[in-house]
């Protein structure tokens, strides 16, 4: 059987079939529409109390949304993503009925480009005022006009103290030498892995031309041989398992699995690295956006906030909420790393023209 | 087979089609269509595509690199297949020829793990395979007696034991994907061995000829349509797997799932993805039609 | 067949001898230990599966306190139950169609039902997600089980050809002459379908369930595209659970899907006992 034949013939019939497709949609949808929610109680803003949160796994307070139910009425439905591109490529056709979205920064950009995001009424999120001013006139959303900071993190090392010889404080020992041959991982995600070397050649994250992107992609593959993983942000998991011993990862990821094995450590290198953000969004097409942005503002609120920190380890950019954490986070070198380490810091941007340069030149690193 | 023409029963055949040909056409043909007409296209902006009837993503499809990438997939899915063959034969002969009590038993031990969560398989695979996992642990506990037996009779003890690197790598892959694939290779063979007419080796048997050039001679000629449909149905799986060497594999384990996966997701190169998507199940198509060319296969049960 | 197994000649009995029983042995070890391993360590008391540092039942507490992978299951086992129920009627009659006429055009369509059988499932997904979400504007606040309800359609539209295949090679052994007598016998053609092949077909149609409820339970890149906001899976749960490292839940979870399989398969022995089952696949 030819498939081509067989589409052809089916393109032939085309008309038919959209007119047999809208004909089983109107069936269906008449009685589709019978069975559609049924308006429940209303909330004093008039919308019906629910709200529909897609988020990453782990990434919340283990009662946040029992709490907000108990304090608003609001009833928090929550779907899980795991990575920027399956919530990117799942709007792409359109919003599914979701309220609030946590992408991060570089995607905020996207989005907003994309025009998938909804404006934020600052006036319905007092508890902005808890948050650091440092987050507020960020490039990829000046002013907040479409995201809330939710978290911050920031690339490094996480190591095993034991099995290294000194602390690994450049990006040479995971990018550009043999020493740790066989238990290094590096992260699967392209655009991260080239603009971090470029920050080991001293370059900023944001400036790469194809032609650095030549050089970085013949460095990869030169160290390749040396490298036992390429992990979806589950590095922690290959330190605490031992599979590996030094692993490009995010600090909070490192923080909590330093919470079950003290043998685990953590760096920025001194080359610097990429700054990351996750966000609270409304996506454009949000059924309930006033409860959402009461959802919003009610996770930016301190004690929500301390509660969030808590569970997830990872850093706030939430300051009512850090004042009432305890010291031993407070001062976690880990969780905040020094401030002239992060003064080396940056934030991706979103580039259109370079992201499928980075994919393409990661699938040749691969399949070398 | 007497099958009869449609015009003879018309009403019973109305009824029997067009519930399926409503489904396929409505819930498969045309979403696929869409797809198969995104590969045509190309990107307008973030989230358009603009059907322009290019050629452009095919093109770039058979560049080396992904042609490489294909040639990989596809050794990978033959040398999984082989060893599944190999691995199923013997037991799908111990099924056949065991006793009227054992045999459904036996069946179901094979048919039972591919009733569980594949996800699970998996995962559960990757705790036994670890650096730290029961494999590596049972191997370490051989070395070590092996150098306590050593120094026993008063030789230097062995060096330090250092795990072996069982995941993450090329042969994590082919030994997860044997081991997820090893149920669809073992049912066809047996349905095959099960039909054979044992008098042939009987006969094979009495005439001197040794069992394994009975097997070698007899057996594997006359089951060879079983062979045939096992291995395809073992093969094509194989060529499409994406969570094992996904989540099972080292740096260069990508198959051309994974590479499907990523342009729709990461590279947000819808047009592409399609491409790639088609280009292997045109390959696909193409196993099947030699498959039936070379042999007009009696359906595998 | 009968007769030769119990030949007392031991040449055709190769399941006796040694290095078989071995052979089969190993394989059987090969299966099951991963999954014994697995399930063994989600009574460990430790968050790794590494070493065994004393029994608890913490963590089905846990598996079982988790309104989200509760949610998951529930809505899996119904997306997989209605899936499996849909696939079985479509699947029967889509064999009963290829089995009985022949027609214009049969060897295409043929091909386009066992298509996504072999169609990689994030093109799938792909295909589902733009044709529900913008082509059907499908809605997506329908109150449950109807919320589930493209989930279900893309499951039915992968799982029903396995059945198909399963059914069409059952019937390949039926006699025709049953047929012709009942017909003889003044039946109509839906008597003769309900009292002379659906008992026929009824081996074939459990394989084909526990093949259909396997295949819907296992997906989740398909479900993870076609769903909506209300719609998380058991497997979308489970796979980021994995991602995330949230490792001895998912030996809980795990362990009671693998012993719901069981259960299930249990049932489908009561029904059809273990020799009908195992011969049909």
């Amino acid at each position: 059987m030819d498939l081509n034949e067989l589409l052809k013939q089916n393109r032939g019939r085309r008309s038919l079939l959209q007119a047999l497709g809208v004909a089983a949609v109107g069936i269906s949808f008449g009685g589709l529409a019978a069975c559609s929610k049924s308006e429940g109680k209303k909330l004093a803003n008039g919308e019906e109390a629910k709200l529909n949160f897609y988020n990453w796994d782990t990434y919340i307070g283990e009662t946040t949304l029992d709490d907000f139910k108990k304090s608003t009425g609001v009833e928090v439905t929550m779907d899980l993503f795991d990575s920027n591109d399956t919530l990117f490529a799942k709007f792409k056709a359109g919003n599914p009925g979701y309220d609030v979205i946590v992408p991060s920064n570089d995607f905020v950009e996207r989005m907003i480009r994309a025009d998938m995001l909804e404006p934020l009424d600052h006036a319905q999120i007092p508890n902005l005022k808890n948050v650091d001013p440092a987050f507020i006139n960020v490039d990829y959303d000046p002013g907040r006009k479409f995201s809330m900071p939710y978290t911050w993190l920031v690339l490094g090392i996480g190591y095993r103290k034991s099995k290294v010889k000194a602390k690994p404080d450049s990006w040479k020992v995971l990018f550009d030498s043999p020493e740790y041959a066989g238990r290094i991982a590096w992260l699967s995600e392209a655009g991260d892995m080239f603009r971090l070397y470029g920050k080991y050649l001293g370059k900023s994250v944001n400036s790469l031309t194809p032609a650095e992107i030549e050089t970085i992609s013949a460095m990869m593959i030169k160290q390749k041989p040396n490298v036992k993983k390429f992990h979806e942000d589950d590095g922690q998991d290959l330190l605490l398992k031992g599979d590996c011993d030094v692993v490009l990862e995010y600090n909070g990821d490192i923080a909590q699995a330093m919470v079950e094995d003290d043998d685990l450590d953590f760096i920025v290198p001194k080359e610097g690295s990429q700054l990351n953000s996750d966000t609270l969004c409304i996506p454009k097409g949000a059924p309930h956006p006033k409860n959402a942005h009461a959802f919003i503002n009610y996770m930016l609120d301190g004690e929500v906030g301390k509660k969030i920190a808590e569970t997830i380890l990872f850093p706030t950019p939430n300051l009512a909420a850090k004042a009432l954490m305890p010291d031993s986070y407070k001062n976690n070198q880990v969780i905040f790393p020094p401030a002239d380490v992060l003064a080396k810091c940056e934030y991706a941007k979103f580039n259109e023209k370079l992201q499928p340069l980075y994919e393409e030149a990661f699938t040749k690193v691969r399949a070398s | 087979m007497a099958e009869q023409d449609w015009k003879t029963n018309k009403r019973v055949f109305a009824a029997v089609s067009l519930p399926t040909l409503l489904w396929t056409l409505l819930f498969f043909v045309i979403p696929m269509a869409i797809v198969w007409f995104y590969s045509f296209g190309e990107n307008k902006g973030l989230t358009e595509i603009e059907f322009s009837g290019t050629l452009e993503n095919y093109k770039r499809a058979t560049e080396f690199l992904y042609l490489g990438i294909f040639g990989k997939s596809f050794a990978v899915a033959a040398l999984v297949t082989l060893i599944c063959l190999i691995i199923g034969f013997p037991v799908a002969m111990a099924i056949t020829f065991a006793s009227e009590k054992w045999r459904p038993w036996l069946l179901l031990g094979i048919m039972l793990p591919f009733w569980t969560n594949l996800l699970i398989r998996t995962y559960a695979l990757m705790i036994l395979l670890g650096s730290q996992g029961f494999a590596n642990k049972g191997l370490e506990a051989l070395w070590s007696s092996a150098s306590w037996l050593k120094t026993l009779v008063g030789m230097q003890p062995l060096p330090t034991w250092e795990p072996v690197q069982l995941l993450f790598n090329n042969f994590a892959v082919v030994f997860g994907l044997v081991y997820v694939h090893l149920p669809f290779m073992v049912l066809p063979l047996y349905a095959a061995l099960d039909r054979l007419d044992r008098s042939l080796i009987e006969a094979s048997l009495d005439l001197g000829a040794g069992h394994f050039r009975t097997i070698m001679r007899i057996v594997v000629p006359l089951a060879a349509p079983g062979i045939v449909a096992g291995v395809m149905i073992t093969l094509i799986p194989a060529l499409g797997a994406y969570l094992t060497p996904d989540l099972m594999g080292g740096t260069d384990s990508q198959m051309i799932a994974n590479v499907i996966e990523r342009q729709f997701k990461k590279a947000n190169d819808w047009p592409f993805g399609a491409a790639l998507s088609f280009i292997l199940i045109y390959a696909m198509f193409i196993l099947i039609a030699l498959q039936s060319m070379r042999r007009k296969v009696p359906e595998a049960r | 067949m009968a007769i030769f197994s119990r030949t007392p000649r031991a040449p055709l009995e190769y399941s006796r001898t040694l290095w078989m029983r071995l052979w089969v042995g190993a394989v059987m070890v090969f299966l099951y230990a991963p999954l014994v391993v697995l399930m063994i360590f989600s009574f460990n008391d430790s968050k790794r599966n590494v070493v065994w540092r004393g029994f608890t039942f913490k963590y089905y507490d846990k598996a079982l306190g988790n309104d989200v992978l509760v949610e998951a299951l529930v809505n899996s086992l119904t997306i997989a139950a209605l899936a499996t129920l849909i696939s079985l009627i479509l699947g029967a009659v889509a064999a009963v169609m290829l089995w009985r006429f022949r027609f214009p055009l049969k060897g295409a369509v043929d091909g386009t039902i066992s298509l996504p059988i072999i169609v990689p499932e994030i093109c799938m997904g792909v295909a589902f997600l733009i044709f529900f979400a913008k082509w059907l504007e499908w809605p997506t606040d329908l109150i449950w089980p109807f919320n589930l309800g493209a989930i279900i359609i893309a499951h039915i539209t992968f799982c029903f050809p396995f059945v198909t295949m399963v059914v069409r090679s059952r019937l390949a052994t039926f006699n025709r002459e049953q047929e012709e007598a009942a017909k003889d016998l003044g039946a109509g053609e839906w008597a003769v379908f309900r009292d002379v092949l659906i008992p026929h077909m009824r081996p074939a149609l459990i394989a084909g369930a526990l093949l259909s409820f396997t295949l819907s339970l296992d997906d989740f890149v398909i479900a993870s595209f076609a769903g909506g906001p209300d719609t998380i899976t058991f497997p979308v749960k489970v796979y980021s659970m994995v991602r995330f490292s949230v490792t001895p839940e998912v030996n809980a979870a795990s362990t009671l899907l693998i012993l719901l399989t069981i259960l299930l398969t249990a049932v489908a022995l009561k029904l059809q006992g273990v020799k009908a089952i195992a011969e049909t696949h």
